[in-house]
């Protein structure tokens, strides 16, 4: 009794040690973490004069004005990029996930022919360098006139090796073939069962990858700025380099602060959605088990 | 799943309402009565005219000064130079011009002197004389030289011309020369070896003459007597050598700083407590880019002027070309004849946009102007000072490597200066960079 | 019973094939010819000079040859910059998967019960949404001779001069890294928090009532739970570090200052893509192909066994 006591009041002291370390962890990550958004902030109530003057910080007052000028600017349309870079980001995020999930399962839960293969294949490919096929992926889009088509930026995320790989992976940690077995229906159909009883399964892991697939859509540059020339169907990150390379008269890195901002908000939103989803998808889980 | 494809769905929706308001507010009348060039076209020319640009200097004045003929419709292709991306769109645009339909081919596009001999000396522009571009007495020689390929054939006009000046504190030239009036300032800096030695008077009196180790770069290599690439090998041109000594010796003696020309440490050296002595550029330079001069609080307005500097040179100015293959071609000239010629849509560039314009008749009138000084310059009328410069302005020896070639030294060159590598790790470095781009090029 | 479930799969075989038909499609619609002309071009000269179009000629094993030919100073280019990647990636990942790793068992402990989580779990992903290029231009002005970095060591006395940080290796390296870790380790702690939380809830509630300690815990139910999630972790970490871009190029303006010791592979590939020396950059991208192929395998296989002896 007495040694239960001393053992728990121990124990008890221990973990608030470990606490507190845990804390002073949390603290010094998130001053890290935050510090580029604080001088984000700060540049974004600066004006342009005052932003060459170097860094401060201290916020200044040009909030507003620099909103205004980012809003009015007649170069960019601000809520038309977001919705456009939205639009993108979400429905190829929703392809990559799914059609990565499904693959995965595809390899998971059947043994076919040639699985083996399959599955090997697209490790090696995986290990293959994006930036490797952007330039020739270019150039097949002028040579055909698939230029400004979005279906360019959003069908190839259907093979994401990476996100698929994770799945894989995924499944082998919570999906034994037991599991799948026992959600089989004899004579339903296995679209049916992967849809209605195997994702929600996966619900953290489809969070986790739709927002990684999701911002990645969202701050890519390189192959829109390739593809989408007609101003109408731009994207954020080519709106914010449009700002960028403003000439002399209207370059005003306070406009491009402000945008930089502003779009990470609509970021921010979605990961919180998800976020939570991470969390739920465990607890109903749990509650099933 | 469900409930979160609803959440995206709403969210979008949302997007699009905040969308809306921002379309409707589009239609803006315009302010005051302003020039404009009636366009025209050609029975049977396209209706659709389609502009390869990185950014909106022209599309502005072309909206406020070029009336559009009737039946053609306008498309801007904006895209950004970042990542070199507008070279890599506009090329491909080019190189499939021949297979493009008549609406989606490349009927103009604008280029900086650093790149336009990729686009001259290609076969994919055209001719502009042909198409009726004859006139270029007005027009100032360098920017006709700068369109014309080997063969002196032009293929496109500029819209601005931009002599570029030494700029100098007024309170620091007093301090360290006596003066600070423009003549005597220009007498005592008209050639290198003053302009080295009043560097050194100005170290000894605690300034910098340069804020930037850069900012000496265009007088020489935009006056190169040899092209950087001569018989198929890397040579640097005798300036520019010349440029490295120079700079050289004043970063031995801490008499300029190592930061580029656009690094804030180059910039801070624009306010009031600021201890640079010269700064070089054109009007759009002094205009725009020196904010922090101009600033009512720090800044120091007023304390600045300029004039030619040892080398009468220019920086920037944009050109338009003409593609070959446009289904416009009128409308293409036309477009460049308003840009040299027309004297009222050049007037209103130099009043309106703060231009000096590619028209000499135009600026001439402006620089017996006693009433356009310039405040930031203490009332000095700048375009005097141009318009005396830019009549010694050469772009020759220009070659399709010379973007690469300046990026390339003063990149590796600032890292010497700065301490991050030896000289002749800075040359091998700078030869690398131009052999990956350009294998043919042999290097030393 | 064994034979039974094995006839099960026979009969479903065709759904498997029909599951994984989308993604080769799309592969070989979308990726497949553009990466066959890369490895291709690796063979042949093909570049363009201006808008003029030299070759392809096939040159045989020559962009490899090239590769490899020390320069004067006897330096092979593209080994230094594959040392350069791989160190600043080690630099940085090593603190990222450690940390995530913690913060992901800080976060799923029972014991521990942290608060603040929600806030914590979106901090720490934050400098991820920040576009890369953004992320590298504030670190520009921060770490600038103007900046407030120097300001404050200047203030603090404790530097007479201006520091000139991308003057030298050290620094440099060191900001990249850092970058590098802020962006990633809080993706990291994502993938692994959901990896434990996928695992079996009365696994851990089992090794409580067994007595096991948080360690205990850790090492004999989460690690070995976890693993496949971890060998994914470090893997596309791997892959990722390899392919580092963005950071270093905008930092360094592309050119891998000081001296190209931060020039990474990718960062040598892009000059001679922006070059559109097709040819080269093939060569490269082959070279970086079979760089990250092995040492990917090498991490999977030594994963993979190590998980299954256990």
């Amino acid at each position: 009794m007495n040694t239960n006591t001393v053992n728990s009041k121990k124990a008890i002291a221990q973990l608030t040690i470990v606490r507190i370390i845990v804390y002073i962890i949390l603290a010094i990550l998130t001053i890290l973490c935050l510090f580029s958004f604080y001088m984000l902030i700060i540049n974004s109530t600066r004006s342009n004069g005052e932003l060459q003057g170097g860094f401060t910080l201290i916020p200044s007052t040009h909030f507003i004005q620099n909103l205004v000028n980012a809003w009015n600017d007649s170069s960019i349309n601000i809520p038309r990029g977001m919705l456009n870079s939205f639009l993108i980001a979400a429905l190829s995020a929703i392809c990559a996930t799914y059609f990565s999930a499904l693959t995965a399962y595809g390899i998971h839960a059947y043994n076919f022919r040639g699985k083996k293969f399959a599955y090997w294949f697209i490790l090696a490919i995986m290990v293959i360098p994006s930036q490797v096929a952007a330039s020739g992926f270019v150039q097949i889009c002028y040579k055909f006139g698939l230029t400004n088509n979005y279906l360019m930026l959003i069908l190839p995320g259907i093979a994401s090796p990476v996100v698929f790989f994770y799945m894989k992976q995924y499944m082998e940690a919570v999906l034994p073939m037991e599991i799948v077995e026992a959600a089989r229906v004899d004579g339903s159909n296995e679209f049916f069962t992967f849809n209605r009883v195997i994702l929600p399964m996966l619900k953290p892991a489809l969070a986790v990858q739709l927002i990684f697939t999701f911002v990645a859509s969202w701050n890519n540059y390189f192959l829109p700025s390739l593809l989408l020339t007609k101003s109408e169907l731009k994207t954020v990150p080519i709106m914010i380099a449009q700002l960028r390379s403003a000439d002399y008269s209207k370059f005003d890195m306070g406009k491009v602060y402000m945008f930089i901002l502003l779009a990470i908000l609509p970021v921010v939103i979605v990961y919180l959605i998800l976020n939570r989803n991470i969390i739920k998808g465990v607890t109903s889980g749990s509650v099933k088990g | 799943m469900k409930k979160l494809l609803a959440l995206i769905l709403a969210s979008a929706m949302v997007l699009t309402m905040l969308a809306v308001p921002a379309f409707a507010e589009e239609a803006e009348a315009p302010a005051e009565e302003i020039v404009m060039h009636e366009g025209v076209t050609a029975e049977g020319e396209g209706t659709v005219f389609n502009i390869y640009a990185w950014n909106e200097e022209f599309k502005g004045f072309f909206e406020k000064y070029y009336q559009v003929p009737e039946g053609v419709t306008v498309n801007w292709i904006i895209v950004p130079s970042d990542g070199g991306a507008y070279q890599n769109a506009l090329d491909e645009a080019l190189l499939n011009q021949e297979n493009a339909s008549a609406d989606d081919k490349v009927d103009m596009f604008l280029a900086e002197a650093d790149y336009i001999l990729k686009y001259t000396g290609s076969e994919l522009t055209q001719d502009v004389g042909a198409l009726g571009v004859t006139d270029f007495s007005n027009a100032y020689e360098y920017t006709v030289q700068a369109a014309s390929d080997a063969n002196g054939v032009v293929k496109g006009v500029s819209f601005q011309c931009c002599p570029s000046a030494l700029i100098y504190r007024r309170s620091i030239a007093k301090d360290v020369l006596g003066t600070d009036d423009p003549a005597e300032v220009q007498e005592a800096l008209s050639d290198w070896d003053k302009f080295a030695a009043v560097a050194d008077q100005a170290k000894e009196k605690g300034y910098y003459m340069t804020a930037s180790f850069a900012a000496t770069y265009r007088p020489f290599s935009n006056n190169a007597s040899t092209p950087w690439v001569v018989d198929g090998a890397l040579q640097i041109p005798a300036e520019v050598q010349q440029w490295i000594d120079l700079t050289d010796s004043m970063m031995e003696k801490e008499e300029s700083l190592t930061s580029g020309i656009w690094e804030d440490e180059c910039t801070a050296q624009m306010f009031a407590e600021g201890k640079t002595m010269c700064y070089f550029g054109p009007a759009w330079y002094f205009n725009f880019s020196m904010g922090n001069a101009q600033d009512p609080e720090k800044g120091c307005p007023g304390d600045w002027a300029i004039c030619e500097g040892p080398m009468a040179h220019f920086w920037g100015g944009t050109w338009i070309l003409a593609p070959a293959g446009t289904d416009n071609p009128t409308m293409v000239a036309d477009v460049m004849n308003t840009f040299i010629n027309d004297e009222a849509v050049c007037e209103e560039l130099v009043v309106n946009e703060a231009q000096f314009s590619n028209n000499q008749a135009v600026n001439g009138k402006f620089a017996e102007d006693p009433a356009f000084g310039v405040e930031f310059l203490g009332g000095q009328n700048a375009t005097a000072v141009f318009v005396e410069m830019a009549k010694n302005i050469k772009f020759e020896n220009g070659t399709i490597y010379d973007q690469l070639c300046n990026e390339g030294l003063q990149n590796n060159l600032q890292d010497f200066y700065r301490g991050g590598s030896t000289k002749d790790e800075a040359l091998a470095n700078f030869y690398k960079y131009i052999n990956e781009s350009y294998p043919e090029v042999v290097t030393p | 019973m064994k034979e039974k479930k094995e006839k099960r799969h026979v009969s479903y075989a065709k759904w498997g094939l029909i599951f994984i038909a989308p993604f080769f499609i799309a592969y070989i619609i979308f990726s497949l010819a553009p990466q066959i002309i890369t490895i291709y071009n690796a063979f042949f000269e093909n570049y363009r000079s201006g808008l003029t179009i030299v070759g392809p000629n096939f040159v045989g094993l020559r962009n490899f040859v090239s590769l490899f030919t020390p320069d004067a100073n006897g330096t092979i280019d593209i080994l230094k910059y594959t040392g350069n990647t791989l160190l600043m990636w080690v630099e940085g990942a090593i603190p990222q998967i450690v940390i995530a790793l913690l913060l992901a068992i800080f976060f799923t402990s029972y014991r521990l019960k942290i608060k603040g989580q929600g806030f914590f779990k979106a901090v720490i992903y934050m400098p991820n949404m920040i576009m890369a290029s953004a992320f590298s231009m504030l670190f520009f002005t921060l770490f600038s001779n103007v900046g407030p970095v120097n300001q404050v060591i200047q203030a603090m006395g404790w530097a007479d001069a201006t520091i000139d940080f991308f003057s030298m290796t050290v620094t440099v390296r060191g900001m990249i890294a850092l970058m590098n870790f802020l962006m990633w380790f809080g993706n990291t702690t994502i993938l692994l928090m959901a990896g434990i939380m996928g695992i079996d809830q009365s696994m851990f509630e089992a090794a409580n009532i067994d007595g096991a300690n948080s360690l205990q815990t850790f090492f004999r139910v989460t690690l070995p739970l976890l693993k496949p999630i971890l060998v994914y972790t470090i893997i596309t970490a791997m892959i990722g570090g390899l392919q580092m871009f963005d950071v270093p190029q905008v930092l360094t303006n592309g050119f891998g200052v000081p001296n190209r010791t931060t020039m990474t592979l990718v960062m040598y590939l892009n000059n001679f893509l922006s070059g559109k020396n097709y040819g080269m950059s093939g060569a490269v991208s082959v070279i970086l192909f079979i760089v990250t192929g092995i040492l990917s395998l090498i991490t999977f296989r030594s994963l993979r066994t190590q998980s299954e002896e256990a």
